[in-house]
């Protein structure tokens, strides 16, 4: 594929990480000549400086054999012009665009084909309030994942002693929870990945991703770890757009406090948030925490826009009694140096931004893309097409089929026609998750969820489920 | 299958047929490909979108240099045909990562039947002759080119 990466930024130069190598030309625009070029240091690709919304610097650029736009620079103004560019002189495919401010992303119209012609608009704000509202609603995960649209989950948990699976093989699960169908997709033990099997007993810290119908996470936590309250206070440290928005997710089920450093923003949002307690002051004081009743916090969320001060704020607040902490940390080299010691949850926004994002990325029918321990792993739903004539996978079970190394079906999700008893009225569809096993066969329209140690793999993947020459 | 021989030939003798076409990439083959249907009344910006949605689920090239993008268009009551030379090889993802010069497109109305499979497979088997390959290549005229499918 021809791909036209505008901006450097972290986002950025994560896209062209992935796709290069792998049969594809990567042409990178950035107004930053320096930054460009220790991207480029990196990865394989053209550059080029200037403005990246000009219509000659993206002719320049390869516009016309463009295959896939990716917009992710600084600016919302420069991505949604660049989209629209793209679009109307060089009839770019697709497009996909970052759009940070509200502003634009509540008013949908602006995104159509008629105005800025954007393909698929990721707004990161959105993506990180939703995933913290996530992991305040399950306290013990490390992160939690959505396929085929919530069906399925894949919950990160570090195993500690007091859950009752821990000092177990993982097949005493079978015993322990009979009617729970799950699967331990991948464990890494002190970093390192080791291929769970039923013999493979849990040890305390080990980091355990496992899929499960939605709804049954909370049973299998308890497999891995002591039983937790949901607790039902949280305290929110920053006042920015991340954290209203989390303060307006959250005051609903929660007694929020908010803490915001500028007066003026302060209560501004003290009249916006209608049942948050709005605090003006500096989340890193002790004093200010102290009296505020941190050790009753079960939720202490650091959100401002300083890495620095969220680390400190939350490491600050753990050491101050608040059970659960969680900072947006930017620096990706920040993120491994303080999550699970100083602090629980570290998120970083780049991060969580790239899976929705490499969805449209990837070749073939994709419906998700969760990366995983920091991007060292990915999990992938994939949509089956194709017969058994046009297809490498459909109607062949699954231990019949060629999977590259690293790659494992973790469970498919299959829509089902159900029969109502009263034959009168219509026939019902329903999704069912189906746990994989050796012998399962993957049918059309399947949704397979498949977990990929090796992401350079992932193009392998691509190929095996890519439709035959005959496919309509 | 008489039926569908002859069908396939009258495709070809009322096909667009395109000598020499400039284009860069597969973007703009697709492009092209899209712009020859437009010529009889086809959308080509709906065309192109669908074209291009097909090889995102798996490439079209065949191999040996050539490639038959299709698609199924709404609205469509019979299949149609059009066929580029291009005047430089270009990248298409292809089975043998070997670049297209060939490309014979093909448009099927909406509804699946037996036939159109027939078509494709049909128009793969022609193509996968050396001799015919050759006599495409070779062509001067539209005219030639269309012949070549007959040999």
């Amino acid at each position: 594929m021809n791909v036209i990466i505008l901006g450097a930024g972290q986002v950025g130069s994560s896209v062209a990480e992935h796709l290069a190598g792998e049969e594809n030309d990567i042409t990178m625009i950035d107004v930053d000549a320096s930054r460009l070029a220790e991207v480029a240091n990196r990865i394989e690709m053209r550059t080029l400086v200037g403005n990246a919304a000009s219509p000659r610097l993206l002719e320049q650029a390869g516009a016309r054999d463009c295959d896939l736009l990716v917009a992710v620079t600084q600016s919302d103004q420069t991505n949604l012009c660049a989209s629209l560019i793209a679009k109307r002189l060089f009839n770019v495919p697709r497009s996909i665009v970052r759009v940070r401010a509200a502003d634009y992303t509540a008013f949908q119209e602006l995104l159509g084909e008629e105005a800025f012609a954007v393909d698929f608009a990721i707004c990161p704000e959105q993506i990180v309030c939703e995933s913290i509202v996530r992991l305040v609603n399950h306290p013990g995960v490390l992160q939690l994942l959505d396929f085929a649209n919530g069906a399925v989950q894949l919950a990160a948990v570090r195993a500690e002693r007091g859950g009752k699976l821990v000092g177990h093989p993982i097949k005493a699960l079978r015993y322990h929870l009979p009617n729970v169908e799950m699967r331990v997709a991948a464990i890494y033990r002190q970093g390192v990945p080791i291929i769970p099997e039923g013999d493979t007993v849990i040890y305390p810290g080990d980091e355990l991703f496992f899929l499960a119908s939605a709804g049954q996470i909370p049973a299998l936590l308890r497999e891995l770890r002591p039983a937790e309250r949901r607790g039902s206070r949280v305290m929110i440290a920053g006042g920015g757009n991340i954290g209203m928005r989390l303060a307006k997710l959250l005051e609903r089920d929660y007694r929020v406090k908010l803490i915001e450093y500028n007066k003026q923003r302060a209560q501004q949002l003290a009249v916006e948030l209608t049942d948050t307690l709005v605090l003006a002051g500096d989340a890193t004081d002790e004093h200010l925490l102290d009296r505020e009743g941190i050790e009753e916090v079960d939720h202490f969320l650091a959100v401002t826009n300083d890495d620095e001060n969220n680390i400190m704020g939350a490491a600050l607040a753990k050491r101050l009694g608040a059970k659960k902490t969680l900072a947006i940390i930017n620096r990706s080299a920040y993120v491994d140096l303080v999550q699970g010691e100083t602090i629980d949850i570290a998120i970083s926004p780049a991060l969580v931004t790239i899976g929705a994002l490499l969805k449209h990325v990837r070749r073939g029918d994709v419906a998700a893309v969760h990366r995983l321990r920091r991007g060292a792993a990915e999990a992938i739903e994939i949509v089956v097409h194709g017969n058994a004539q046009t297809s490498k996978v459909v109607g062949r079970r699954i231990d019949q089929i060629r999977w590259p190394p690293g790659v494992t079906v973790a469970a498919i999700v299959r829509e089902e026609t159900v029969a109502d008893e009263d034959a009168a009225s219509p026939a019902r569809k329903q999704k069912r998750v189906v746990m994989a096993h050796h012998d399962t066969v993957i049918e059309e329209e399947d949704h397979v969820i498949l977990f990929c140690t090796q992401r350079r793999r992932v193009r392998e993947v691509e190929k095996l489920f890519a439709v035959g020459f005959g496919f309509f | 299958m008489t039926t569908t021989m002859d069908l396939l030939a009258s495709l070809i003798a009322t096909a667009q047929v395109r000598l020499d076409v400039d284009a860069s990439s597969k973007k703009r083959v697709l492009e092209k490909v899209a712009e020859a249907f437009a010529e009889q009344g086809c959308d080509a910006g709906k065309l192109f979108s669908a074209l291009i949605e097909r090889e995102r689920l798996g490439s079209t090239g065949l191999g040996e240099g050539i490639a038959i993008p299709h698609a199924r268009v709404p609205g469509l009551t019979e299949p149609r045909i059009a066929i580029l030379r291009l005047a430089q090889p270009v990248d298409f993802d292809a089975v043998d990562n070997q670049p297209v010069t060939i490309v014979v497109a093909l448009l099927v109305p909406e509804q699946a039947t037996e036939t159109h499979l027939e078509i494709l497979s049909e128009l793969a088997e022609r193509l996968s002759r050396p001799e015919v390959r050759e006599a495409i290549l070779s062509a001067e005229t539209p005219e030639a080119l269309r012949a070549a499918f007959r040999a």
